[in-house]
């Protein structure tokens, strides 16, 4: 396998590895935010109480990852 | 022919082209992909939807599975829209 070939094959599973952990993220979001917003019987459309409810969930969660995440790292300070 | 299990024949060229390789990938990655899906909206929709498992499934209970399904899919296009417009850039 020469240079090129490899490097072509490096890059596609580099890429495809950032797709996969994007993938499990919004999986993992959506599993938690369908428990919180999603409280009655699914009905044939989103209220939009829920959509934003969503759409908030998922944002306020990375927000709360990345606080916690630099609270850890002052405490190893 | 799988090119993870099969070595590159030695001397007759270079093995599975690149292509060949990230294909099935792909397709490898998809199917994982799926399989946990449906295993995910599956163990929503029976929480959701059959709170009181009887002799069949009921019509009411067969329609709110329906829904719940479309539901989930469209909670995964919603959050995942809000995820990439919240990512660092």
């Amino acid at each position: 396998m020469d240079a090129s070939h490899a490097s072509e094959l490096q890059y596609f599973l580099e890429q495809e590895k950032q797709k996969a952990v994007l993938n499990e993220l919004v999986g993992k979001l959506t599993d938690v935010c369908w428990d919180k917003c999603i409280t009655g019987t699914p009905g044939s459309k989103f209220s939009s109480g829920e959509s934003s409810c969503l759409t908030n969930c998922a944002q306020r969660f990375l927000e709360t990852s990345s606080l916690i995440l630099r609270r850890f790292q002052s405490l190893q300070q | 022919m799988d090119p993870f299990s099969s070595p590159p024949p030695s001397g007759s060229g270079e093995g599975p082209s690149n292509e060949v390789v990230m294909d099935q990938v792909k397709q490898q990655l998809a199917q994982a992909y799926a399989e946990e899906f449906f295993g995910t909206v599956r163990d929503k929709c029976f929480t959701k939807c059959v709170t009181r498992p009887s002799t069949s499934l009921s019509g009411g209970e067969s329609s709110c599975i329906s829904r719940c399904v479309e539901r989930y899919i469209e909670a995964t296009g919603i959050i995942s829209r809000a995820v990439v417009t919240s990512l660092p850039r």
